[in-house]
């Protein structure tokens, strides 16, 4: 888009004077100027008899604005439900068979959990390397549990933001291809962001 | 004591003891050539008062992914500018000073994700009082998609003029770009978001019965 | 002439608030002062907004007999302009709304020249033509906000009162109607 300098704003709202335009910010003022003037030409024609002819009607008895009302269209707006993304019920419905590991942590308030999910069929191992483990390898590991090359694990983890990749067979980083959000990470490479919520809501 | 130690700790009690504690964190994280020019960054960042903690991840990200010493330097430098950018956008909106480091961290990470410095600054205006990482985060998700700039900033001003806050203007995204993925247009995909405000449901909750928590790895003689 | 009646001895103009009073008085005649006052003004946003001058002028005419039933309501009198402007600017949203994008009115064509205009009209007729396309490209909010500022020559607080915004944030969409106004126009060139 265009750039306009803060100070050209600042002068078109009347904030500033104008003296110290410099050449550039003066042929931008006056270009919407312009525009502006050719733009307050006011158009031909009139409402008033129009307006006029219903202020002067007598107003409706109830029955009569009942009828009117019966008689008149109106916008209904109806909330649907969206339906979530495919690859996402995916993954949640692949964790949901993985058997139990015991009763699990108790979630604190300010605790939700995130879930990871990867495909590495070839993979030997799978971890999570993040700024929630200091970028220490070793913290989080995924399981293959049934050997199909999807490693999945389920972590609690603090409310907020966090940055992470994959690291497969301890020495190649991947970006997590499910995350949807990702930032540049100032190597050359993408960390996937992603947001904790509070289990309790 | 081993010869990397004593330098780490020569080097440690020639700096302000404000940044002693992250110089002592990074001695054995990050290669030794970067230590003493990201030392000096840290010392600059904490003297005008900017968060240093995402300066420290930074490198130490850097080292874990095996990143060369000079690169560290760079992008931990340009962390530090991303920080000043941004406390100076929250200055700008109006935000009381001194500004909340997490609010100085959530807005550079948002200029990291390529939203523009004025995008950041007319959003942070509009929201005042408000944490605004998770609103210039959901912006990003749908610049992210294509959607333009100005309508996403749009949606979600809309979102925030509904009642959401916080991680609802994730969902507000996230319903966006569903819609899109659904077929409709961009154009289609806003509209039909913004008439469901506030009512757009949040993301299904996972189960909690597989859960573990991340083991912190303690340092140890054969592991950074 | 419309309204006649409530001119003072002295013949000066009836402030805003004068003629409320007169209007809930019980002096419908008097409402024709309003339409007089603020009618070119809505029919140039209404017309601005939806680039159609029928449609603009259906907002308006529903705009002014919807204020004209809801008089009571006007909380202030003294800023009946901005309650108008409102009242309009509500009903031009709602016909955007239920417009489909393929209902954009504009000619692509070029004004037709008409052989008794001079030079200078024709002229001025294409410039305004360009203006209005590079208009209709700004989003409705971006578009009002201009309009409101630079057209209607609103201040800030006037422009709160019509769109329920927030200064900053009007602020930020007519800095960004005039960077995205001017990029327009100049693909226009």
């Amino acid at each position: 888009m265009m750039h306009i300098d803060p100070q050209l704003h600042r002068v078109l709202d009347g904030e500033l004077p104008s003296d110290d335009l410099t050449p550039l910010q003066r042929e931008q003022s006056a270009a919407l100027q312009r525009a502006a003037r050719l733009l307050a030409e006011a158009p031909v024609g009139s409402v008033a008899a129009r307006v006029m002819a219903e202020v002067r009607r007598p107003p409706l008895r109830l029955g009569q604005r009942v009828a009117q009302w019966l008689t008149e269209r109106h916008a209904v707006t109806i909330a649907v439900r969206p339906i979530w993304s495919l690859a996402l019920a995916a993954a949640l419905a692949a964790i949901a068979v993985i058997p139990s590991r015991g009763p699990g942590p108790v979630l604190g308030e300010q605790e939700g959990i995130a879930q990871f999910v990867g495909r590495f069929p070839d993979a030997r191992s799978v971890e999570v390397v993040g700024s929630f483990t200091d970028w220490r390898p070793g913290a989080v590991v995924l399981r293959d549990d049934d050997h199909d090359g999807i490693w999945r694990a389920s972590v609690v983890l603090p409310v907020g933001e966090h940055e992470y990749m994959f690291v497969v067979d301890g020495e190649r980083w991947v970006a997590d291809p499910l995350a949807g959000r990702y930032v540049d990470d100032g190597f050359g490479r993408q960390n996937a962001l992603l947001f904790v919520r509070p289990l309790a809501r | 004591m081993t010869a990397r130690r004593l330098v780490a700790l020569l080097l440690a009690a020639a700096t302000p003891l404000a940044a002693q504690s992250g110089f002592a964190r990074l001695a054995g994280r990050v290669p030794p050539p970067a230590l003493s020019a990201i030392d000096s960054i840290l010392v600059a960042a904490h003297r005008e008062g900017l968060p240093t903690q995402p300066l420290i991840e930074k490198a130490f990200e850097g080292g874990a992914k095996g990143v060369a010493p000079d690169k560290i330097v760079l992008a931990v430098s340009t962390s530090a500018d991303q920080l000043r950018v941004a406390r100076a956008l929250l200055r700008e909106a109006g935000e009381a000073q001194p500004t909340d480091p997490a609010e100085v961290t959530a807005v550079a990470a948002a200029l990291s994700r390529g939203l523009s410095p004025e995008l950041v600054g007319e959003l942070t205006a509009v929201l005042p009082g408000e944490p605004t990482g998770p609103a210039l985060h959901a912006v990003a998700d749908l610049v992210g998609h294509r959607f333009a700039e100005d309508s996403s900033v749009d949606l979600i001003v809309a979102a925030a003029q509904s009642g959401l806050r916080g991680l609802r203007f994730l969902d507000v995204a996230a319903a966006a770009v569903q819609e899109l993925q659904r077929g409709r247009s961009h154009a289609a995909a806003l509209a039909h978001v913004k008439s469901l405000l506030p009512n757009v449901p949040p993301p299904p909750r996972p189960a909690p019965s597989t859960l573990s928590r991340a083991r912190r790895v303690q340092p140890g003689p054969d592991r950074p | 002439m419309i309204g006649a009646g409530v001119l003072s001895a002295t013949d000066r103009e009836p402030t805003d608030g004068e003629v409320v009073a007169q209007v809930l008085g019980g002096d419908a005649e008097a409402f024709g002062i309003v339409i007089r006052r603020y009618e070119a003004g809505l029919l140039r946003y209404a017309t601005r907004m939806l680039g159609h001058p029928d449609a603009a002028a259906d907002a308006v005419a529903e705009g002014l007999v919807r204020a004209y039933r809801h008089l009571a309501t006007c909380r202030d009198p003294g800023r009946l302009k901005s309650w108008l402007y409102r009242i309009v600017g509500n009903r031009c949203r709602s016909h955007l709304a239920r417009r489909s994008t393929s209902d954009l009115s504009l000619d692509d064509a070029p004004p037709i020249a008409d052989p008794q205009d001079s030079e200078a009209a024709t002229e001025r007729a294409e410039q305004l033509a360009q203006v209005e396309r590079a208009l209709e490209t700004l989003s409705p909010e971006k578009r009002e906000a201009f309009l409101l500022k630079h057209v209607e020559g609103m201040s800030y607080e006037e422009m709160a009162a019509v769109t329920g915004e927030r200064i900053p944030t009007l602020k930020m969409r007519v800095h960004r109607a005039r960077a995205a106004l001017l990029e327009a126009l100049k693909e226009y060139e």
